[in-house]
């Protein structure tokens, strides 16, 4: 099936007969010097706290507490600044291995099951002629406020016990609280709003001439979603799933009330947290701590990085 | 999956053909057993997801084998009740079937939220009506401690200042990011990753790498290892305890949050601008524009729908922003209390159900003004697409 | 064909619902307590508030002496944010044992019924004082009956300071508060600093300032006037709270006294505060603070050497002040109650009085100190026994008041006198007496 179409020409033509020296344009056009030094600055300027963190992760303890992490930079060489002592220590938590799996086995569904879901929601608000569609979005959209806290309660309740109404059971008694299942819905439920309102955008902003074109080629809405839509949206597909895993991954609370802090079932975030001691004696473990828990999303973050590839619109219209 | 063109008709009914009327009595057989197709479809998916359930929840299971079977169902499952329930829409009356078929779609997403996040606030509107335990009602009491107490009116004023100031500065920063970072030859994947980086680090991280900023101990107490107080002792100040300064601490704060969701907004607002078709943005160049022309009046109209996107979701983080402030040192007494905090605090710590719930429903009128707002874009991207 | 194809559909999901239905008939979870015993699940559940490290040594205690005996297993999690974790299992129904550190919270959960009542699970009471202390098991009493079982003690009322030094410097320990006062003006004479305090602990900024509110109020107003303090017979703002509160500003605002000031305090946080007592020359001699603190110390100094400690001298009368946790149960089930027979028993609470890192002393008063693992918890179990039986030991006040005052206004209020000087002290316990819930 082939689609051809015309280039969108809703967006404004710049305007024209503005004079432009050459050294501006080449200055700032293909990482010019000025892009350079703007994003350089940028992202010193963000990378200055971590820096901190990271510095103080490989110092020993009585280093790290009485003196600042940059007078490890005077004197980078001297083996006495550095050390490897707290991550062998955080490394060394009871069940480290057990929990990161956990975490995997909490993340991974928890990730995918929402897109999943919300693609398909995202979809008919953005190509579907439906009564309720915009305020039904909007309640989806409103629903991004609820803080999760509030949600704790009730949902274990529901898992714990069921719920009935007047001794009619309309929810059954599932006794999810302590499973997998039970924080992958939590998961899911949480993450919905978020997915829903970021793929809307995203599939709403295609080019409405391909999916008039494909209609008109007499393709369902199954067909155009899955064929059409949805390798369209892979850049929004990615990055959509680089947040939620990364939240879900990065998660104490919800983790911990329907999944449980026991030995066996606990995910990394709490085993780690346990690190620093609850009257913080032990805050250097917890630099280490940070570092390690966060190289897998930096990990799905990079190697995700090439679903953000330019041109995607504009590559599909001529296929 | 072939596309099939023929699909969407309705397939004829054995021993008649499709004549220019159909009966009502058809009619209704074919609905009805569109509906029982339904119920027995969420039967069948019922059984096979509680013995899967009870694989996957039995602790002992292979983690491995439960990830991918957890796999198989979560994305393998629903796609192939979507596609079903494509299916059974398929089966009834055309016109009939159209009208459905969003709502099939929707559905899923609709039911969830529905279970676990409007439940919630059902439970929590009842419960803001009633007294600390969640007995007896006590009318509006809770909501006029909210607007009286001196503390909550605080953190009215200081949520006010969260939901301006994060927005803008992540929003702003994040999407000159995003413009320059497209424009690098090279090194954009990780001049893109170390602003991201923030985002990765957990909550517990974060606490502790502004601890390393903006940390203090008085003379005598050990040595400063906070880096602004560093700084201060470099040129020979007094060190200063940062997060006590009132009203500033709270600008400090808000700096944290800036710099974890920046690489958020800077992410999402990347991908808008990678879907800009170069045809036009290297025509206007060709026409003379210069690039700061071509942000103003090409960028920016064009990945405007992200920008509200983006710029929402940052209002309603702030709005609902509570570890970053309940981490850093005493909010009452710094004085950096936020609406979230102070929700938590009167549901969890102070034990008074009904005082946290008041607040929570507040939370939840004041984000009133920003759907209505998205309302409004949604509709005017809509007329012009 | 195709009908009777579709006439097959609904006969097969008659059979699938009712083999279904079948499933669903086991409840086997946590529901309502006050149904009655339940059956056994396999596992309890015990949620406490203690230290990583101690929490995988009772662990290990348990393994032994418990899990390895019965035909259950207990499993022990160390929890962050206790109060809000307790509060959200609890009212989530999914509760079965918690170590519970501030009992003011129990009659909330009481009256919204997700605790048992430790009658209901065939506890006897008298058998209870017997082994555990009247006074102590009295502080679960609500309504009636009683939710709590007390299964850890430590003392508050130690001043730590550094020996060596101390020694040195010819001081001794003071016998009375006259004494201690004494003392101070020695150390300032010498050209010291007498006292280090910190009352910065993030969001619960203030706690020990209340510690040292309640050790005043206990040897001046007397064990019977506290008693009304907590229980909210007398108001906040009576004049023996006021006179508590301004010897407390004796201490406090006394030029030279305290390192950094008063209005420092709420900004060093609570476990740096002891920190100054090991440099040399020391820049403090006297930290008033509870038995956990020596966790803080640094990691060279020696107990008995390097610094030892004196409990807090009497005022006008005797005091001692302890804190310690309640274990409340949610769920009433046979295995549960057998845990609980088990873990206040002699052997299991003697082990765990020998774990290294821990701080906790047994409530059991067949404990003896031979079981503690350090001579200061041993010291500490003789001073909390006796205190026990002559009756004038007291339970930490600000964690058997409600919630809201108790870990909310008292606190804040607290570092509102230190910020605001002496002056300021009557109009601070006003407006906690304002806050008290009614």
């Amino acid at each position: 099936m082939s689609l051809t179409v015309p280039l969108p020409t809703e967006v404004e033509e710049a305007p024209s007969g503005a004079t432009v020296t050459a050294s501006e344009t080449v200055g700032v056009r293909r990482g010019g010097w000025f892009t350079k030094i703007v994003i350089i600055a940028v992202v010193v300027l963000w990378l200055i706290p971590t820096l901190g963190v990271v510095i103080t992760s490989f110092r020993p303890e009585t280093l790290a507490d009485t003196t600042g992490w940059w007078t490890a930079l005077a004197h980078p060489f001297r083996t006495s600044e550095w050390t490897i002592e707290n991550y062998r220590l955080a490394l060394d938590t009871g069940g480290f291995e057990n929990a990161f799996l956990n975490s995997l086995a909490v993340a991974v569904p928890s990730t995918v099951m929402p897109i999943t879901i919300a693609a398909f929601a995202a979809y008919a608000f953005s190509w579907m002629e439906f009564r309720g569609r915009y305020v039904l979005f909007v309640l989806v959209v409103g629903l991004l406020v609820v803080p999760l806290q509030m949600a704790l309660i009730p949902i274990l309740r529901l898992y714990t016990g069921g719920a009935s109404i007047g001794g009619v059971q309309i929810f059954p008694d599932l006794d999810l609280t302590g499973t997998l299942p039970a924080v992958w819905l939590a998961h899911t439920a949480f993450g919905l709003p978020l997915a829903v309102y970021l793929l809307r955008n995203y599939i709403g902003s295609l080019p409405s001439s391909i999916i008039e074109s494909a209609k008109i080629d007499g393709a369902d809405h199954f067909t155009i979603f899955w064929r059409l839509v949805v390798p369209l949206s892979v850049p929004a597909l990615a990055a959509f799933a680089i947040f939620q895993f990364l939240w879900v991954w990065n998660d104490f609370l919800v983790a911990y009330v329907f999944l449980g802090g026991t030995r066996d079932t606990r995910v990394l975030t709490i085993a780690l947290a346990g690190l620093a001691g609850s009257r913080g004696q032990n805050w250097h473990l917890l630099t280490a701590a940070a570092f390690i828990t966060m190289l897998l999303p930096l990990l799905v973050f990079f190697s995700l990085q090439r679903y953000f590839v330019r041109g995607l619109t504009a590559g599909a219209v001529k296929g | 999956m072939a596309i099939d063109t023929e699909e969407p008709t309705a397939p004829p009914e054995p021993g008649t053909e499709e004549s220019a009327g159909r009966s009502p009595a058809r009619d209704a057989v074919t609905i009805g057993l569109f509906a029982l197709g339904l119920v027995v479809g969420a039967v069948i998916t019922w059984v096979v997801l509680a013995q899967a359930l009870d694989y996957m929840r039995d602790r002992d299971s292979n983690r491995l084998l439960v990830i991918g079977l957890a796999l198989a169902l979560g994305v393998g499952g629903i796609f192939f009740l979507f596609w079903a329930m494509d299916r059974l829409v398929n089966m009834l009356p055309r016109d009939v079937s159209e009208r459905v078929r969003p709502y099939v779609y929707v559905g899923p997403a609709l039911v969830i939220l529905a279970v676990f996040l409007i439940y919630p606030v059902i439970n929590t509107i009842i419960l803001s009506f009633k007294d600390n335990i969640g007995q007896d009602f006590v009318g509006l009491d809770n909501f006029k401690f909210v607007f009286t107490d001196p503390s909550m009116l605080r953190s009215i004023r200081n949520t006010l200042l969260w939901i301006v100031l994060v927005p803008l500065c992540a929003v702003s920063i994040g999407l000159i990011f995003a413009t320059l970072a497209d424009r690098l030859r090279r090194g954009e994947a990780i001049a893109k990753s170390l602003i991201f980086l923030p985002m990765a680090i957990s909550f517990v991280g974060a606490a502790v790498t502004w601890r390393l900023v903006y940390g203090f101990r008085p003379e005598g107490f050990g040595s400063n290892v906070g880096l602004l107080n560093g700084i201060k002792l470099g040129l020979g100040q007094d060190p200063v305890a940062w997060l006590t300064i009132r009203p500033w601490n709270n600008l400090l704060l808000i700096v944290i949050m800036i710099w974890i969701q920046t690489g958020f907004a800077m992410v999402v607002l990347s991908a808008a601008i990678k879907s800009i078709p170069d045809e036009i943005v290297e025509a206007a160049r060709i026409d003379g524009a210069s690039e700061l022309q071509v942000f103003r009046h090409i960028t920016v109209p064009s990945v405007l729908p992200t920008i509200v996107v983006v710029t929402t979701y940052m209002v309603i983080n702030a709005m609902k922003v509570f570890d970053i402030v309940y981490v850093m040192g005493s909010p009452e007494a710094n004085q950096t209390e936020v609406i979230a905090e102070r929700m938590i605090q009167w549901f969890f710590l102070s034990n008074n159900d009904g005082r946290g719930a008041a607040i929570a429903v507040v939370l939840f009128l004041a984000v009133i003004p920003v759907m209505v707002w998205n309302v409004r874009q949604f509709r005017q991207q809509e007329a012009i697409r | 064909m195709r009908y009777r194809r579709l006439l097959a559909v609904p006969a097969v999901a008659l059979l699938l619902a009712a083999a279904c239905g079948g499933d669903d008939d086991d409840d086997d979870g946590g529901a309502a307590p006050s149904e009655g015993q339940e059956e056994n699940t396999g596992t309890v559940n015990l949620m406490s508030a203690g230290e990583p490290e101690e929490v995988e040594a009772y662990q290990q205690i348990f393994d032994d002496l418990i899990n390895s005996e019965t035909d259950y297993d207990v499993e022990i999690e160390s929890v962050g944010d206790f109060e809000e974790q307790f509060q959200i299992r609890a009212e989530g129904g999914n509760l079965d044992v918690a170590a519970v550190p501030q009992p003011g919270a129990i009659p909330d959960l009481v009256d919204s019924g997700s605790i048992v009542a430790l009658e209901d699970m065939g506890f006897d009471i008298d058998e209870l004082n017997d082994t555990l202390g009247e006074s102590f098991v009295a502080l679960g009493e609500y309504k009636g009956k009683h939710y709590g079982l007390p299964t850890n003690i430590n003392l508050k009322s130690m001043v730590w300071y550094p020996k060596d030094d101390f020694d040195a410097a010819g001081y001794t320990v003071p016998e009375t508060w006259d004494d201690l006062m004494a003392l101070s003006d020695q150390i300032v004479a010498d050209g010291g600093t007498p006292w280090c305090v910190g009352f910065e602990s993030e969001g619960a900024t203030g706690w020990p300032a209340t510690d040292w509110m309640e050790d005043i109020m206990l040897r001046t107003a007397g064990p019977d006037t506290y008693d009304q303090w907590y229980k909210h017979e007398i108001p906040f703002n009576d004049p023996a709270v006021l006179a508590a509160a301004e010897q407390f500003g004796d201490v406090m605002f006394k030029d030279g006294y305290v390192l950094g000031g008063a209005q420092a305090t709420p900004d060093i946080a609570f476990g740096d505060a002891p920190l100054p007592m090991f440099d040399d020359p020391p820049g403090c001699w006297l930290h008033r603070q509870a038995s956990f603190i020596n966790a803080n110390f640094p990691e060279d100094a020696e107990a008995g050497v390097d610094y030892d400690w004196f409990q807090l001298p009497p005022i006008d009368q005797e005091g001692t002040l302890f804190g310690g946790e309640l274990t409340v149960v949610g769920s009433n089930r046979p295995e549960v109650v057998d845990f609980l027979n088990r873990f206040i028993a002699e052997d299991v609470q003697c082990e765990m009085g020998g774990v290294q890192a821990s701080s906790r002393i047994s409530p059991n008063v067949d404990v003896g100190p031979d079981c503690y693992a350090n001579d200061i918890l041993a010291d500490a179990s003789v001073i909390l026994t006796d205190s026990l039986s002559s009756g004038t030991g007291r339970f930490d006040a600000s964690d058997l008041m409600p919630a809201e005052v108790g870990s909310g206004t008292f606190w804040t209020g607290m570092i509102d006198y230190m910020r605001g000087g002496p002056d300021n002290a009557e109009q601070v316990l006003d407006q906690i007496e304002d806050s008290w819930p009614s």
